[in-house]
């Protein structure tokens, strides 16, 4: 639910108005981070960019999820390009380096998982934490659920998510098995 | 009825049909890793060969079966036409039930026979793909090397067409085999995705045909003495039945059991949008 001032941004501002208030002769105005207010996607990211410019950039992964709230209400194919174009804005402006824009994109638009991820071999480095790599995938898959079906509505790609996971466990199962054998 | 040694049994000879499937299958994956030229080889020509030799392993269990459970079937329903359910002392039934003991330790002993075959042969084929998965996707790929071959190495992230089977089904084995046939013999375009996929599911598979193997003989004496007791009485356990039943449905299918086998995916990919991010 997007709200014009997100309680969770309240919160974080109180010690904030605390200090101001304290501080009687200082003239900074009190910030309030409001969340995007519009429903069109596109206003909505621009609402977005200009609170984060006006010093509300900490709460980027609230902004985020507000804005992908948003594009639920409005599922189409161009909406990846909006969020790829606003992950490369976040980038650009340094609130987020480019490898953690990556992670945020492929988290939710792209088939491949993020959590599967790592530049050793699979005998060495995914088959000792095989459970916790799988549970990562299953939340995952719940993100890509949300970016590329509900925010994109590329069913196809979806599915071959899903699948992709279902594979992995089961290539992961074997392969694991083999390696222990190995041992 | 968990541990019932003819559940083993059944499960058994599941494999062994299954098993028989991989004659072509052997062909086809070498026809097809030559034609490919493979990135990563699964099924070089050892483990093609040690496939082949458990499938003619496989297929003699698998006539020795038909034959017994034909005639287990015959006998079975003499019995019951005969009304020899619950009739006791009557010569006639007396007569059938031990028929149909002879028959049940027949099959008994038929699967004895072959399951030391078959174990080696099953050891075999799981010993040579465990070297080759730990290889080629243990050792040489990373975790994203795997995810990008199960895809497909697609550098536009399209999906493939061809249908591929999900990993651990609830199919029959043998049934989810004849489908690996299929897909490799009738996909051209295939790849190493679904050679992966394929290897894991058919090691999995073997590991677990290799248990059950172990456990039948372990249980084999046991049943033949069981089996011998019963037929000294000339009865017909509700336990023996209910075993023939399940090597019936796994070797010649079970018609309520739905495939779970996954359609191709859509493939609407045409003009999707790829962001510079994407990885």
């Amino acid at each position: 639910m997007i709200t014009k001032l997100r309680f969770s941004a309240l919160l974080k501002l109180l010690p904030v108005a605390a200090v101001l208030t304290l501080g009687a002769c200082t003239s900074t105005p009190d910030l309030v981070c409001n969340g995007p207010s519009s429903n069109n996607i596109e206003v909505a990211i621009g609402q977005a960019k200009t609170a984060m410019r006006e010093g509300c950039a900490t709460y980027f992964d609230d902004y985020f999820a507000d804005l992908m709230h948003i594009a639920e209400g409005d599922p189409k194919p161009e909406n990846k390009r909006a969020f790829s174009d606003f992950l490369m804005w976040a980038s650009d402006e340094g609130i987020l380096n480019k490898r953690q824009a990556q992670t945020w994109y492929n988290r939710y638009f792209a088939v491949k998982f993020v959590s599967l991820m790592g530049d050793y071999n699979n005998c060495s480095s995914t088959c000792p934490r095989r459970d916790d790599v799988m549970a990562r995938m299953e939340i995952e898959l719940k993100h890509k659920e949300q970016g590329l079906m509900r925010v994109s509505g590329d069913k196809s790609g979806y599915y071959r998510a899903d699948r992709l996971l279902q594979e992995a466990e089961l290539v992961l199962a074997a392969t694991c098995s083999a390696c222990e054998q190995g041992t | 009825m968990r541990n019932s040694p003819w559940r083993q049994y059944a499960a058994n000879a599941g494999g062994a049909l299954a098993l028989a499937a991989f004659l072509s299958l052997a062909t086809s994956l070498e026809a097809r890793a030559a034609a490919d030229g493979p990135t990563i080889r699964l099924f070089p020509t050892t483990v093609i060969e040690d496939i082949r030799q458990t499938g003619f392993v496989a297929q003699e269990m698998e006539t020795g079966l038909q034959d017994v459970i034909s005639r287990l079937d015959q006998q079975q329903e003499l019995f019951l036409q005969s009304k020899c359910d619950g009739a006791e002392n009557d010569p006639g039934c007396d007569q059938i039930a031990r028929q149909l003991g002879d028959t049940y330790m027949e099959m008994l002993t038929v699967m004895g026979d072959l399951l030391p075959d078959m174990e080696h042969a099953v050891n075999g084929t799981r010993a040579s793909l465990e070297k080759r998965l730990r290889t080629e996707i243990g050792n040489k790929m990373s975790p994203w090397t795997m995810q990008e071959t199960l895809l497909g190495n697609r550098p536009d992230g399209t999906a493939k067409v061809e249908p591929r089977l999900r990993g651990r089904s609830g199919l029959r084995l043998s049934e989810r085999f004849r489908q690996y046939h299929d897909l490799v013999a009738h996909n051209a375009g295939g790849s190493d995705d679904s050679l992966a996929v394929v290897a894991a599911d058919i090691y999995l598979d073997m590991s677990e045909a290799s248990d059950l193997i172990a456990r039948t003989q372990q249980e084999i004496s046991r049943a033949t003495l069981m089996g011998q007791l019963n037929q000294s009485f000339g009865l017909i356990t509700p336990e023996m039945q209910q075993v023939v039943s399940g090597v019936k449905s796994i070797l010649f299918g079970d018609p309520d059991a739905a495939a779970v086998v996954a359609g191709p995916p859509v493939d609407d990919d045409d003009g999707v949008y790829r962001s510079p991010l994407e990885m």
